[in-house]
């Protein structure tokens, strides 16, 4: 158990000091910013569709997908719904491919059901990757720094969490006794015991709070600002990566402002090749959406040479 | 309480304003004007609690009572779209005062999403629950609140204007393409539950709510705590 633990932690570190995870926290939450609102913005479906496939790069390049593979019924769910409802509900458009039943199913509408379907599957599938990259304790740490009465209560609810999950499993073991029970029986009972156990949870709890509070003023809390747990430092690579990030995501907003990124769809539909300065646009917005897999890649490369070297 | 009355009528005067503006000047901008109105309503209580001094044990205590609300979900999870959280919320402002439902509410969203896993939704989750308890601490001495049927409408109303603006997310990006029937096809497949979160939010206040308050109310009192 012991070992095992030791090597999980070992992985972790090593997991995140390498890579894209490597960068300053506030480097890469700015990326997902910036990601996210181009994801929304660039109502394209090429750049959409490029975009999904980068997303779901990077999220192999992380973790080999594994969190792709949790959620993908969500993401079909979702994606597949708006995909279809759009074109059954919306008639607005010129060009119309059919009739269903009494409704013509325009061909505008087919292509807007695509663009909101990918924007949603890529805004979705670029959280997956944000929750792999910026870590609970990442997310803390940028919370601190502007709000740290907030930060320091999450880090206190945090703590609380597994305990009074603990907490709930013997709650609910020495309630099966008394024949309390969340799993049978009519729904009404079920719901009523379930209560009933938090309810003991929360009499239980309030009282320990106090203890701890106590501690924690007899360590000394309020009295001195509050150091870090693990002081990140921007290095000469975050600030790179930032000017990187700015300057594409700027130039990127500039092309959704220039109307580059946006497939005009009423009143006139536009081609949905690129024209010109699109692919100029196209190309910002790859290189910024793939920026996590140019690092990811770089690294692999270098040990590869270095393997080679050898 | 003085203050606190100050900054939500700034807020109310600036969100009539705002709301006034998009209806006259932007009328196209929906997605800004949405994002504007949900900071607005929820930033000045984020940093007014910010800046509050606050004692060790009352940030304990609003701590193990988020915890407690994002935990309780856990003995329920064999019943699909029950969950006490929301009542839990709603007892806490009740308790405790607007600020200290608000301050759990938004926790309970964010701590159970950082377990969970974060995503676009996580900012709606905290602006619901967060607003859910205000309300809930705002009201809790009219007549209304004080009346148990009123008390039930409540939790019936937060459970579907939670279920609301849960949908809203999807929408973000694509706000301007979105007509009527996109929201209602979207409220329709979310309906059941909306409906089971609201019926069940219900039943925990009739059944559990009472017991509730006075075990919160008892505990503030013994340690004097949260006293304004």
């Amino acid at each position: 158990m012991v070992i095992e633990l030791s090597g999980y932690i070992r992985q972790t570190i090593v997991k995140n000091n390498r890579g894209f995870r490597s960068f300053h926290p506030f480097v890469c939450f700015l990326y997902y910013i910036g990601a996210a609102a181009l994801v929304m913005l660039s109502k394209h479906p090429v750049f959409l569709f490029i975009g999904a496939i980068i997303l779901v790069g990077v999220n192999i390049s992380l973790d080999k997908g594994k969190a792709i593979r949790q959620w993908w019924r969500m993401l079909l769910f979702v994606s597949l719904f708006f995909l279809i409802i759009n074109p059954l509900i919306n008639h607005r458009g010129t060009h119309i491919l059919f009739y269903l039943g009494q409704n013509p199913i325009m061909l505008e509408a087919i292509i807007q059901g695509v663009i909101f379907s990918l924007s949603l599957l890529c805004l979705m599938i670029l959280f997956a990757s944000y929750n792999l990259v910026i870590t609970a304790n990442k997310f803390l740490f940028l919370f601190s720094k502007w709000l740290p009465q907030w930060a320091l209560l999450a880090m206190l609810a945090m703590r609380f969490v597994p305990l009074l999950n603990r907490r709930l499993k013997e709650i609910q073991q020495v309630q099966k006794g008394k024949g309390l029970s969340v799993t049978e029986g009519p729904l009404k009972l079920r719901a009523k015991s379930g209560i009933q156990l938090v309810q003991i949870l929360l009499t239980w709890s309030l009282e320990e709070a106090i203890q701890t509070a106590d501690s924690m003023t007899a360590r000394g809390y309020g009295i001195k600002k509050r150091s870090r747990y693990t002081p990140y430092q921007m290095r000469q690579k975050d600030w790179l990566a930032l000017g990187y990030i700015t300057l594409l995501g700027s130039v990127s907003i500039y092309g959704w402002y220039l109307g580059d990124n946006v497939l005009a769809i009423n009143p006139i539909l536009e081609t949905i090749g690129l024209i010109g300065r699109e692919w100029f646009f196209l190309l910002i917005f790859v290189i910024y959406i793939g920026f996590p897999l140019i690092i990811e890649g770089r690294e692999a490369f270098i040990w590869h040479y270095w393997n080679r070297k050898m | 309480m003085a203050r606190h009355q100050v900054i939500l009528m700034s807020s109310a005067i600036i969100l009539t304003v705002m709301l006034i503006l998009i209806t006259l000047f932007i009328q196209h901008h929906y997605m800004l004007a949405s994002v504007l109105f949900v900071i607005l309503t929820f930033l000045p209580f984020v940093i007014r609690f910010e800046r509050r001094k606050i004692s060790g044990r009352e940030l304990v205590l609003l701590a193990v009572l988020s915890a407690i609300a994002a935990v309780s979900r856990v003995p329920f999870a064999s019943i699909p779209s029950v969950q006490p959280t929301t009542f839990v919320i709603i007892i806490t402002g009740l308790a405790l005062g607007a600020e200290s439902g608000f301050v759990v509410g938004a926790l309970a969203a964010l701590v159970s999403n950082l377990f969970l896993g974060q995503g676009p939704w996580t900012p709606w989750q905290m602006y619901s629950w967060g607003m859910i308890g205000l309300a809930a601490g705002l009201l809790r001495h009219t007549k209304f609140m004080k009346w148990s049927i009123g008390r039930y409408i409540f939790g019936f109303i937060s459970g579907i204007l939670f279920g609301w603006v849960m949908n809203i997310w999807i929408f973000m990006g694509n706000i301007e393409q979105i007509t009527i029937s996109h929201i209602l096809a979207s409220f329709g497949t979310s309906f059941y539950f909306d409906l089971a979160h609201a019926v069940s939010n219900v039943f925990f206040l009739a059944v559990f709510g009472k017991a509730w308050i006075k075990i919160l109310l008892r505990f503030k009192k013994k340690y004097g705590l949260l006293d304004h």
